[in-house]
């Protein structure tokens, strides 16, 4: 088994060992019903009493053959209203950057958990997105009702 | 430095003094709540610790009758050892050694606590690493003196066998104290690991070489143990001893197993998995058999290593059969509770480390008796995750086997149909774990504990969906029938547990129809008929929820099924009253109205009365209303006729008309968070209207097309009987826009009904343009939603790109509308508005590729907005000015949206000679200003993640545009003039004229290839701005 697939092994047990409540990680299914481990269904709550909490955003985790050495790609579906995240939904994150804090050591677990503080934590220097940034720069009141309306859009499964 | 161990002086007699004194403080009750007496204690004890008489204080602190001064004696030693460093000599280091075995042989003898041991264990682990020392065998030479009762040199330990000679000789209390030291050096050892080789490789040497002692001793002490006497009585020294050894074999194993440090013997592996099989042994002794249950659980987690045949053969005698198993057993039936878990989580890792290796066939007896106590955890008594902790333990184990299944067995290997009946059997003792809390277990949970047991229940669908590829619809068989007959006696716990496995199952059966006949018995049946007939059913609130996700989850069902949806809908409409269901009612509403519209027209006057009740109520909201509406105007859309659908859309608008201008008499007495959430609900629903009324089409306007059409004719909804109902809209519009407080979400909404139409050829919601044009005309400079509002315009001029040329007077309008905006924030700089700029730049960068002739036929001055007698410049110059500025500018978007408009400016070509020409024209004009405002910012003056979409715009310039760039980017490099301080301090040009050539070079010879142009750039940008800034450096 390639060196990609041996550590998505490892990543899969070690979430079903261990992984934080109410976050969701797992390879989705192919039309065979196997499993396709570079294609991962995950799921980020918003943390505890900040603006995203009671939400749960559902994300598409994508692993390129050369991974660990490169990062996966963390897309949310449907796109998700956030100044880091494109209209894609592809979510900007510097430890999901190879140039920038990606590192080979880095685990599915940290990349959730890392973007379930960017939720609540957006990165102004990295706008992805015109529409969540500038309503984020220029009326934050509005921003905020807008969070709360995907939040109730998004709620736990 | 001097002799670490001296007279005590008179200087030390102080400080020996001062010392025992501030321990004494230190741990004075009375001291405890005065957090500020507490540090500066420490701060002073603290000094003293590193301090030159620190060896004497240390030695002495050891020789006190209070527990806490011996601890703090070990403490300084390790602190002095510590900070010493290279000032310590190997003869010192022999020394100071000497000092701390016989203080350990003192204090062990002396039936010293175990605090104050390990304190002093952690003193030997300081001297040890100390890179002055050549201690090695340390585990011997330790035990070797404690059994002779003072310090034996390490050579001399030697001479007795440490198995047969050392160990046998020592006490449980000395036993205990070697097994603490153990302990902590091994521990130190796989720390060591993770710091530099170079520094700490030789240390790393010396205590791998202990390895063997370390097996070797926690063999002799678990063996001994096993037939102590005492270890029966719980509160023993033995049992101590026998725990500590445990603790000691993971933490050998963890160095044996070290990564770095690989191969450390065959002999020692045997050794270890030995030891592993004697504390196995330890399981079957109750006061041992708690902690070797935890530390061969970690061992199967992470040293699988650690176990040969023989250690499995033993422990499947164990879980099978031992008080191992009567625990478990005891758990399953309620009797213990989750002290237990930890010989559960043995059992598990037991079963995880075989895999499918635990079928064999035939099966071994004691694997069938496992796999029995397996399936009876499903019986354990309470609800999952909350008081049986057991149950998801075991369904993560099944979960690896559903997994695995498929891909490792054969479906002709007899073992296949082995493994298959067992994931059979865990389906059905699952189910009862799945029955939701009743209502009033569920008051007694708390938010959490509701959270954890909904994660279970997906879980464990995640296990159904896993195991469907193997058992197939037989799997769905077992929920409908479960779901029918619990339907069917009102038993909504077990007919919602069953109804949430058919909805998890969806993502299986629903698009391929396997499970119809399942499902048509359960949604065929007389019990579903008088379900969703209303009224009283008794139907919970929980098992209603679960039914209405269960509907929008079969869509594909029920569209071929439709004969079911009138009924179907009724239970999600009467479903919208309840908080808790209104969200994926609304949701399952949409879903199905737009997957069967069709064969719902009948039921619509029975469903805009469903709507009439629903939106007076509170659940009502901008979550759920659009949706409902959507969905009604889906099946609006497939009325036969445009005059039934007008009567229909006019009577849900004047409702709308009537709540808009109640918005407005709220905004009129000041409740403007009222006014805007009501205005954004009307207009909400009624764009969510226009996208249920799309045409039931996949044809698309062509936006290719050249014919010259009117771009709004006549027609029904703007001429005839419609246009009643298209005023209602415009008229709600106008309420909630003109003179009403700006909100972003009204904006939104506003915008969606304008774009509703304009994928239309005709209908309600196509417009006259002029509408688009005075609806963004009339929003101010700076308002938030800008981005939005020109991103309409953008779709609006999109929807009449064939024939542009018709809408030529609103696309001016719309164009010196932005080259307004963008005049008033050139001419003042307090008005500079990053959205502004961005979402302006993006407007023309989209109409670029269709409208370019209106654009640069904009010649003529652009006209002022006050009486200043200074004439602008042309529209067009203002346009492309302001995309340069954007260049420039620190916000990334802007600079990214004015690049993406220069990468469609030189993508440009002309439809004839002429438009050829005049465009040439104008990049002629403007490639100089672009080339140099580039070269400025790749050398270093924009931020590094900039250098992408600059690069796209250089690049583009450089290949498609040579002749005329050439010049200009040479001009701009030869201007730049960086520079930096070379290693004399004298000023220094960064780039040399050939570094400037060469690059330019280089960017041509790359013939605008991404890559390698960006890799150029970013070369250039690091060396303008320092390699510093580099994120590999």
């Amino acid at each position: 088994m390639s060196l990609c697939l041996n550590r998505l092994q490892e990543e899969r047990k070690q979430w079903r060992r261990d992984h934080p409540f109410g976050f969701v990680a797992k390879p989705q299914k192919t039309a065979q019903g196997t499993l396709d481990l570079k294609r991962w269904e995950c799921a980020v709550p918003g943390k505890k009493d900040t603006l995203w909490d009671g939400g749960i955003f559902k994300l598409d985790v994508i692993f390129p053959d050369e991974y660990p050495t490169k990062p996966p790609k963390c897309k949310f579906t449907p796109p998700l209203f956030h100044p880091n995240v494109y209209p894609s939904g592809t979510v900007c994150l510097s430890i999901l950057n190879e140039e920038e804090a990606w590192r080979p050591a880095i685990t599915i677990k940290q990349i959730l958990l890392g973007i379930q503080d960017l939720l609540n934590d957006p990165n102004p220097e990295s706008p992805a997105q015109a529409d969540a940034y500038n309503l984020f720069k220029k009326d934050r009141p509005a921003y905020e009702r807008r969070v709360k309306q995907v939040v109730k859009e998004n709620p736990p499964m | 430095m001097a002799a670490p161990f001296q007279e005590i002086g008179h200087g030390s007699g102080e400080l020996i003094s001062e010392a025992h004194l501030l321990v004494t403080q230190l741990y004075d009750p009375a001291n405890q709540r005065n957090p500020a007496k507490i540090d500066e204690v420490q701060s002073r004890l603290q000094h003293i610790q590193k301090s030159d008489h620190a060896w004497e204080i240390a030695d002495f602190l050891l020789r006190e009758r209070s527990a806490h001064h011996r601890f703090m004696g070990a403490l300084t030693f390790t602190v002095k050892i510590n900070v010493s460093g290279g000032d310590l000599k190997e003869t010192m280091t022999v020394q100071i050694l000497e000092r701390l075995v016989n203080h350990f042989i003192a204090i062990v003898n002396e039936g010293e606590q175990a605090f104050v041991i390990r304190k002093l264990a952690s003193s030997l682990i300081a001297i040890f690493r100390h890179p002055a020392t050549s201690w090695k065998r340390a585990l011997w030479q330790l035990a070797a003196s404690l059994a002779h009762g003072g310090f034996v040199q390490e050579e001399e330990a030697q001479t007795v066998d440490f198995l047969t000679g050392v160990l046998p000789a020592l006490s449980t209390q000395q036993a205990t104290a070697l097994l603490f030291f153990s302990v902590a050096l091994a521990e130190e050892t796989l720390r060591l690991d993770t710091e530099p080789q170079n520094l700490v490789g030789p240390v790393i040497q010396r205590a791998v070489s202990n390895i063997k002692d370390g097996f070797l001793l926690v063999q002799y002490i678990t063996r001994q143990i096993a037939q102590h006497p005492a270890v029966s009585q719980s509160e023993s020294p033995e049992v101590t001893l026998g725990n500590e050894a445990m603790i000691a074999w993971k933490a050998w194993l963890g160095v044996y197993g070290s990564r770095l440090h690989p191969g450390h013997g065959e002999e020692r592996r045997v050794l270890a998995v030995s030891c592993g099989r004697d504390i196995m042994e330890t399981l079957r002794i109750p006061s041992l058999s708690e902690n070797a249950a935890s530390i061969l659980t970690q061992a199967f987690e992470t040293r699988s290593w650690a176990f040969d045949a023989e250690s499995i053969w033993t422990i499947s005698q164990i879980l099978s059969d031992s008080i191992v198993t009567m625990h478990i057993l005891e758990m399953t039936k309620g009797n213990e509770g989750s002290e237990s878990m930890t010989f559960v989580d043995l059992l598990v890792a037991y079963v995880s480390h075989l895999q499918l290796n635990l079928f064999s066939d035939p099966m071994k007896p004691e694997n069938a008796r496992i796999l029995g106590i397996v399936h009876d955890i499903f019986k354990t008594p309470g609800y999952a995750v909350i008081d049986d902790l057991a149950t998801p333990r075991v369904l993560e184990y099944w979960n690896e086997i559903a997994e695995g299944l498929p891909d490792e067995l054969q479906q002709n290997d007899p073992r296949y149909e082995a493994v298959k009946t067992h994931l059979a059997q865990v389906v059905l003792g699952l189910f009862n774990k799945l029955l939701y809390p009743t209502p009033s277990d569920l008051s007694d949970l708390s938010d959490d504990e509701r959270g954890e047991f909904n994660a279970f229940r997906y879980d464990a669908c995640d296990y159904l969906l896993s195991v469907y590829p193997i058992l197939g619809v037989e799997l769905v068989s077992v929920f409908q029938e479960s779901a029918t007959t619990h339907l069917g006696n009102n038993d909504w716990l077990g007919f919602e547990a069953a109804m949430f496995c058919i909805a998890q199952l969806s993502e299986a059966v629903d698009e391929n129809g396997h499970a119809d006949q399942c499902l048509d018995a359960i949604f065929g049946s007389d019990a579903f008929s008088r379900l969703c007939a209303g009224g009283e059913t008794g139907i919970p609130l929980k098992a209603r929820q679960t039914l209405v996700d269960a509907f929008g989850k079969y869509e594909s069902y029920f569209e071929r099924h439709n004969s079911l949806l009138p009924g179907v809908l009724n239970i999600l409409f009467e479903s919208l009253n309840f908080e808790t269901c209104a969200q994926a009612a609304s949701r399952s509403i949409l879903t199905l109205s737009k997957s069967c519209g069709r064969v719902l027209t009948a039921e619509l006057p029975v469903f805009l009365d469903q709507l009439d009740q629903f939106r007076a109520k509170p659940t009502a909201t901008v979550s759920t209303m659009p949706k409902v509406l959507e969905g009604i105007a889906t099946i609006i859309q497939r009325l036969p006729t445009d005059d039934e659908k007008v009567q229909t859309l006019e009577r849900i608008l004047r409702f709308f008309v009537q709540e808009a201008n109640q918005a407005r008499d709220e905004a009129a007495s000041s409740a403007y968070d009222i006014a805007r959430a009501h205005g954004h609900l009307v207009l909400s629903c009624i764009a969510s209207i226009g996208r249920g009324l799309r045409a039931d089409t996949d044809e698309v306007i062509n936006v290719d097309a050249t014919e010259e059409e009117n771009p709004y004719p006549p027609s029904f909804w703007n001429a005839g009987p419609g246009s009643g109902a298209q005023q209602l809209i415009m008229e709600a519009m106008r309420l909630l826009i003109l003179d009403f407080p700006v909100d972003s979400g009204i904006i939104d909404s506003a915008c969606d009904i304008l774009k509703a139409g304009y994928t239309e050829s005709s209908g309600l919601f196509v417009f006259p343009p002029s509408l688009t044009v005075d609806f963004i005309k009339s929003f101010p400079l700076g308002i938030s939603g800008t981005d939005v509002i020109m991103a309409t315009a953008s779709s609006f001029l999109a929807s009449h790109a064939s024939h542009s040329m018709q809408i030529r007077d609103q696309a001016v309008a719309l164009i010196v509308h932005v080259a307004q905006l963008f005049s008033s924030m050139l001419e003042e700089p307090d008005l500079y508005d990053p959205e502004t700029a961005n979402a302006g730049i993006d407007f023309l960068a989209r109409l670029l590729p269709k409208y370019y002739p209106i654009v640069f036929s904009l010649t003529e001055p652009l006209p002022s907005a006050s009486d200043s007698a200074s004439q602008r410049p042309p529209i067009f110059v203002v346009l492309l000015n302001f995309t340069l500025h954007a260049l420039t500018r620190p916000e990334p978007l802007t600079l990214r949206s004015g690049s993406a408009f220069w990468v469609a400016m030189l993508d440009l070509r002309g439809g004839s000679p002429e438009e050829t020409a005049a465009l040439d024209q104008v990049l002629e004009q403007f490639i100089p200003t672009l080339c140099e405002t580039l070269i400025r910012q790749i050398a270093g003056h924009c931020a590094r993640s900039d250098l992408l979409s600059l690069n796209d715009v250089l690049r583009r310039t450089v290949f498609k545009k040579m002749g005329l760039a050439r010049p200009s980017l040479t001009a701009a490099l030869n201007a730049l003039d960086a520079q930096v301080n070379d290693a004399d301090g004298h000023q220094a040009s960064v780039l040399s004229p050939q570094d400037k050539s060469r690059f330019l070079e280089s960017l041509i010879v790359a013939r605008g290839q991404r890559q390698p142009s960006l890799d150029l750039i970013r070369a250039f940008w690091l060396k303008c701005r320092g390699m510093a800034f580099d994120y590999a450096g």
